[in-house]
């Protein structure tokens, strides 16, 4: 299906246009199967770009229309919507059970169903990543780049090397992760994955900006490069990655007084902190009402400082102590 | 010092009679030889050639990058001469043309009509590749500006912008041709679509931004020519001006603009225009006096600050537009070809009813096919209409041209509609992601909540069209199946062999028969005030699509394919209309001048009035910092007689913009030259390096009728004075002006004389160094201004 390339090239509004035209046009045509990949592509995208809970509520219609249970691509993406939404709201052991249960529906054969394999190694690199245990995520990660190699998956192949980069990013270890981004990088390019090469080129300003202040303007010239991208086919989470990437480059450089720009660092925040919101991703959330929080205090203006402050508090504990972990797994 | 030397002739040559051609060119040989073996000595100008030309020249342009040479005649065609004198093509566009002008790579000439139409045409074949409606009146001026690439910091180079198309899909669609019928001219179209292929393509490379200002006072901007960006007029545009304090706001009245020119670094814009000024504060205040010559400063800094942005969003939205084109002719051709298979099926059959009513039968068509399907019996009626009145030739007519339509329908889809469609929501997604970016987008009013309705707009035309895509297969499929089974009954009626037909589909015939004999779905869609009717069962479904995210608009399927692309057409328009009104809104006047006055008889004329207007760059301070560099600008313009109680006065004034904007830099400045009361000033011009060209022709009452001179005066040598800028206390602050009386054997700079009486235009190439003079014989002269010079000297740092 042209949507699927479109996905990889990076054009979220062809996909989508894609698929629709797929389930308008040749609804009464195509093979269940197939509809039902329209239709979880469609979810994909309700999910990356309006917030989980819209996602939900398709899916429910979704599994009505299919109803059988063991139509595998809407279980699949049933379990990442799922796992996507723990690991946001911080909810590691149920992140950690998903991957599991990834675990255990690919085949225990070696060489067969390897992209649910994949898959499921990549979560669980990244449920490791987000319970901070660095070392782990990162040997998973590079088992699943020699599987990706061998099996010449390109595509996995640079998000695998992105996810390495981020790893060392986390773990403060900006220089070993710039090799790793400007890698993928270069992969993307050669493929034409543009948005997956736009958040590496995020990644690299990230890791750019990790290495001090005196590289601020460099890293800044690089979220520049990638945000009419990520901007126009990223979905809510790149999306609000970039705009607190491009707010920290502005308060970073040593140049820029917040004073004289202040819209410059708060419309960015201000536009992440809405994203975020429909994501339900703490983690991040919280890191935009610190900036913010900051911003404010460096202005003086006392009473949006303590508002900032106190949502980023929310967001903290509600990382910190998952309380509703049973409903998790509901929606 | 004498004034002037009045009867001494050139250094070598004195063709004391009036010259024959051939003697005239023998002269000029002579004068050549002279000039070259006695350059030393003093003849400036070495002449290049002599021609007669069979027309009266209006207007002459050089290209900016080629020895061309673009002239317009009295009666409106358009010459294009090489170097050599050797003409490349002539077109005559059938309207009045009023201004020409070379887009900044020289390889389109615009041209400013009468009727407010700005025509591009194609320097290679002069084919025209646009014609572009921004005015309601004459195009007086044109200026087309191109960013100047030195000012490119490497900030900005970070910051450029690739287009992703040329990546992830074919070549464009083209405009679909009319297949078959005219095959004839088929080369010359394909030559034509190469050429606006390669337009629109190559005008993508470098910023830059046409101007066109109109006897109605109004200025259109767009980039590239043809994707219009603001437009402003001047009777409108407060002017407020500073004066010892006070802040007083003007306005002017009956504007027409006579010159527009934009900065290099497309900051400011110097306009000429006349019109009357008013005091909007004491109305009581104004006079037989303000009503005059004017020369405005406009700060068009939006242009130079967003031009990264202009310049991403202008490539998008022109190729969007182009495409839109397409799809536009796609459809208008698909509707034409079926109408016309439609008309020939209509037309036989519609034989039958009124075979029926003749028979006396009560029954339609459409039984009795039927009864003729289920073998039940054939009615006369029937038989002699399948027999005689259709037969099987026509029959077999009918299915061939039904076949060619359903054939053509099919490639102009798949060649044309699709990918074309496909495209426009490939770059509107694109530029919704600009959109998106609010700091840096919305301030030239790319709006997203705009760009997400077209986004939405375009996403139901692709189904729109793959839906038109099956309707019509199965459409031409039944039509075929019906025919051949009409065939097949023919054969048996007049018991031929049935063997050659092919075999037929009895159910698809009853369709054909309930759904199509009537009915034509394919124009349904093609129309625009139709109204589908689309099954239920889908309309539920798309509904159902809502929830994931599908197209909020549940109705769209109602739609025509024709009403559902005009609709695309007017969100488009209205997203573009936004960076548009925003644009305009952020071009300001800066600073007014009044120049001289006019009185209203001779208002008309003087916009014919000869003046110009140059940007030069600082030398001084642009070295240690290019980023921001300054330009200075000089306005150059003839006196009329008897304005200003001066007589045959020529004035140059420097530094307006920069006096208007900061008070720091080097005020307004300038000078009057008196021109030799034996001759007048027929036409000016700025030329590189602050020089002045001026033309001279000797008043056909004195002695020197027929003698004319060229004249090159180095500014720098000359004494600027400078002026106040404060009015209205006189209004007219040129007559402060310094005085100074021409002297054409001093060194000022360089003269030379012409021994024709000579007539405007004077076009002079700052690339080249060439000027081109026409005399009022009808003789075009093309002299070589820099032949002192470095002749190899490379043309960039010729360039200014």
């Amino acid at each position: 299906m042209r949507a699927t390339a479109w996905e990889h090239y990076g054009s979220a509004p062809m996909v989508r246009m894609n698929t629709l035209v797929y389930a308008t046009c040749f609804a009464d045509a195509a093979s269940s199967s197939e509809l039902s990949l329209a239709y979880v592509k469609l979810i994909e995208q309700l999910a990356v770009f309006k917030g989980y809970s819209a996602a939900f509520c398709a899916l429910k219609l979704a599994e009505e229309k299919f109803p059988s249970s063991t139509n595998s691509q809407i279980h699949l993406l049933k379990m990442q919507l799922l796992h996507e939404r723990a690991l946001h709201r911080g909810h590691l052991r149920i992140a950690q059970q998903i991957c599991d249960e990834f675990g255990v529906l690919s085949s225990s054969v070696s060489g067969v169903d390897i992209e649910l394999k994949t898959e499921a190694s990549l979560r669980r690199a990244r449920t490791l990543l987000a319970a901070k245990q660095f070392s782990q995520a990162a040997a998973v990660a590079n088992s699943l780049f020699t599987t990706c190699y061998k099996y010449n998956m390109q595509v996995e192949n640079a998000s695998v090397l992105l996810l390495l980069a981020e790893i060392h990013r986390k773990s403060d270890n900006a220089v070993l992760g710039l090799p790793y981004a400007l890698a993928s990088q270069s992969f993307c390019k050669s493929f034409n994955l543009d948005l997956l090469e736009a958040s590496a080129t995020l990644t690299l300003a990230e890791l750019w900006l990790a290495l001090g202040s005196n590289h601020a303007k460099r890293a800044l010239s690089l979220v520049y490069q990638s945000l009419p991208m990520i901007l126009g086919h990223g979905g809510l989470e790149l999306r609000a990655r970039s705009q607190i990437v491009l707010a920290k480059c502005h308060l970073t450089d040593p140049e820029f007084s917040v004073s004289e720009d202040p819209c410059a660092v708060l419309d960015p925040l201000n536009q992440a902190a809405e994203d975020l919101q429909v994501l339900e991703y703490h983690e991040m959330a919280a890191e935009v009402y610190y900036l913010k929080a900051m911003t404010y205090n460096h202005l003086g203006k006392e009473y949006e400082r303590e508002e900032a402050a106190a949502r980023f508090k929310e967001h903290v504990t509600a990382l910190e102590n998952p309380r509703d972990e049973e409903d998790s797994l509901v929606y | 010092l004498s004034l002037f030397p009045p009867v001494r002739p050139p250094k070598k040559t004195s063709p004391k009679k009036p010259p024959t051609k051939q003697q005239a060119a023998m002269a000029e040989e002579q004068m050549e030889e002279a000039s070259s073996s006695a350059a030393a000595s003093g003849t400036p100008f070495q002449l290049q050639f002599d021609k007669p030309i069979p027309f009266q020249i209006k207007l002459a342009e050089w290209n900016p990058e080629k020895d061309l040479l673009a002239m317009v005649t009295d009666d409106s065609k358009v010459l294009l001469h090489r170097f050599n004198w050797q003409r490349l093509w002539t077109i005559s566009p059938g309207k009045c043309i009023t201004s020409i002008c070379w887009s900044p790579d020289g390889k389109i000439v615009a041209l400013g009509t009468e009727d407010g139409f700005v025509l591009l045409h194609d320097v290679e074949n002069g084919k025209m590749l646009r014609s572009i409606k921004s005015h309601d009146v004459a195009i007086i001026c044109l200026n087309w500006a191109e960013d100047e690439p030195l000012s490119r910091t490497d900030k900005e180079d970070l910051l450029s912008y690739e287009d992703r198309t040329t990546r992830f899909f074919p070549p464009a669609p083209v405009m679909p041709r009319i297949g078959g019928l005219n095959s004839g001219d088929t080369g010359l179209a394909d030559e034509n679509e190469e050429a606006i292929q390669a337009f629109s393509s190559a005008s993508c490379q470098r910023f830059n931004i046409l101007c066109t200002g109109d006897k109605d006072g109004c200025i259109c901007f767009s980039i590239f020519g043809i994707f219009p960006i603001g437009k402003i007029n001047i009777n409108k545009v407060p002017i407020h001006v500073q004066s010892s304090g006070k802040r007083t706001s003007y306005r002017l009245q009956d504007v027409s603009i006579s010159k527009v020119s934009l900065s290099r670094n497309l900051h400011q814009l110097v306009l000429l225009c006349s019109g009357k000024l008013i005091n909007t504060d004491n109305l009581s205040l104004s006079n037989d006096l303000s009503v005059g010559v004017h020369c405005l400063h406009l700060d068009t800094s939006i242009f130079s600050n967003r031009k990264n942005e202009l310049h991403q969003v202008s490539q998008q939205a022109s190729s969007i537009q182009d495409l839109v084109e397409v799809v536009r002719a796609s459809i208008s051709m698909m509707s034409k070809q079926w109408s016309n298979a439609m008309n020939l099926f209509h037309e036989k059959f519609s034989a039958l009813p009124s075979l029926l009513t003749a028979h006396g039968m009560e029954s339609s068509s459409e039984d009795e096919f039927m009864s003729l399907l289920f073998g039940t019996h054939t009615s006369p009626a029937l038989h002699q209409f399948l027999v005689s009145s259709l037969g099987e030739a026509g029959l077999k007519r009918i299915a061939k041209t039904i076949e060619s339509a359903g054939r053509e329908l099919r490639i102009v889809v798949s060649e044309h509609l699709q990918p074309a469609v496909e495209i426009i929501s490939f770059r509107l997604a694109e530029l919704r992601g600009l959109a998106r970016w609010r700091s840096r987008f919305q301030n030239i009013g790319l709006d997203e909540k705009l760009m997400d309705g077209v986004t939405e707009r375009v996403g139901m035309l692709v189904v729109q069209v793959e839906r038109f895509s099956r309707v019509a297969a199965t459409v031409l499929y039944l039509f075929q199946n019906f025919l051949s089974w009409v065939l097949k009954c023919v054969k048996i009626l007049l018991s031929e062999p049935t063997d050659q037909v092919p075999s037929t589909n009895s159910e698809l015939v009853v369709i054909f028969l309930k759904f199509l004999l009537d009915k034509d779905p394919i124009k349904q869609l093609l129309e625009t005030d139709q109204i589908f009717e689309w099954d239920i069962d889908t309309a539920k479904h798309v509904e159902h699509l809502v929830v994931f995210g599908g197209f909020t608009d549940t109705k769209f399927l109602e739609r025509s394919l024709a009403k559902q692309f005009s609709e695309l057409e007017e969100s488009l328009k209205e997203a573009f209309l936004m960076p548009f009104t925003t644009v305009s809104s952020q071009i300001h006047c800066q600073g007014l001048l009044p120049l001289y006055p006019v009185t209203s008889s001779d208002a008309l004329s003087s916009t014919s009035t000869p003046a110009s207007i140059a940007f030069y760059k600082q030398d001084k301070d642009s070295q240690h910092n290019a980023s921001s560099y300054s330009s200075t600008d000089y306005i150059c313009f003839k006196i009329p007689d008897g304005s200003l109680n001066l007589r045959n006065f020529v004035a140059v004034i420097k530094d307006f913009c920069n006096s208007c904007s900061t008070s720091n830099t080097p005020s307004l400045s300038g000078f009057l030259l008196h021109i030799p009361v034996e001759y007048e000033c027929v036409d000016l011009s700025l030329y590189k390096d602050n020089q002045v060209v001026l033309l001279l022709s000797g008043k056909s009452s004195s002695e020197n009728a027929g003698r004319s001179w060229m004249v090159m005066l180095q500014t720098e040598n000359l004494s600027f004075s400078q002026f106040s800028r404060t009015f209205p206390a006189n209004y007219y602050n040129l007559q402060e002006l310094e005085a100074l009386e021409l002297q054409l054997d001093t060194d000022y700079g360089k003269v030379r004389s012409v021994p024709h009486p000579l007539s405007t235009p004077l076009a002079v190439s700052a690339s080249r160094g060439v000027a081109c003079i026409f005399s009022s014989r009808r003789h075009a002269l093309v002299y070589i201004l820099d032949e002192d010079e470095d002749e190899d000297e490379d043309e960039g740092s010729e360039m200014e």
